[in-house]
């Protein structure tokens, strides 16, 4: 479920954004906080209408929250 | 402790609930020799109740999960689906193997084979659901 090419700065976007926590993240995304912790962790890649929420959340492009590591086969 | 893992181990204790209820009515109607109309109303209304519950404690969840809860769920489902079909197959099979083509077997064995599939199914499905919460905890989170 996990994705080991897929990393993400949410952590540091939160943090960024006055301290946000994920319980408030997970409530303006619309999921549990348990997810928000898989997808920080790497444990879980998110569908694309999340990532774009995530993304709007912190007012950022989506390629600034989420990275696709190519270069590993 | 989420709505998911909230619902495997309620769907868990109601597999055990189920269980000695089953087993029990079971015995009861095999030994009173239940045949015609009320064996097919007991096993009738008792099939309606559990699959009601099921049913609707099952909608009222799954509406509330998120996609990663979602995908969880539906993964436990899928094996729990293969357990079905695999108890049911095995058990079939061992009976045929164990006492042979030509024997004959009581006729309370069929629904005990189905109702010892349909816990299995539900057990896999609660234990899948567990058990993927507790490798992503032992991940790291």
């Amino acid at each position: 479920m996990g994705s080991d090419r897929l990393s993400n700065q949410i952590r540091r976007l939160r943090l960024d954004n006055g301290q946000m926590t994920q319980q408030q993240l997970a409530d303006r995304v619309g999921v549990t906080r348990q997810t928000i912790i898989a997808i920080e962790a790497g444990k879980y890649a998110p569908s694309l209408p999340l990532a774009f929420r995530i993304a709007q959340t912190f007012g950022v492009p989506i390629e600034q929250v989420f990275q696709y590591d190519n270069e590993k086969p | 402790m989420n709505k998911l893992q909230k619902r495997a181990w309620y769907e868990l204790a109601g597999v055990v609930a189920a269980v000695i209820i089953a087993a029990t009515g079971l015995t009861v109607l095999v030994h009173v020799n239940a045949k015609g109309i009320i064996g097919l109303v007991t096993f009738t209304a008792a099939f309606l109740i559990a699959g009601l519950v099921s049913y609707i404690g099952n909608i009222r969840t799954y509406a509330q999960f998120d996609e990663r809860e979602k995908k969880i769920y539906n993964k436990a489902f899928a094996l729990a689906a293969g357990a079905f079909i695999f108890c049911t197959c095995f058990i079939s099979f061992c009976i045929f193997f164990i006492a042979g083509g030509k024997s004959l077997i009581p006729v309370y064995v069929p629904p005990a084979i189905f109702l010892a599939s349909l816990f299995t199914a539900q057990f896999v499905h609660s234990t899948a659901i567990l058990t993927q919460h507790a490798w992503e905890q032992a991940d790291g989170q």
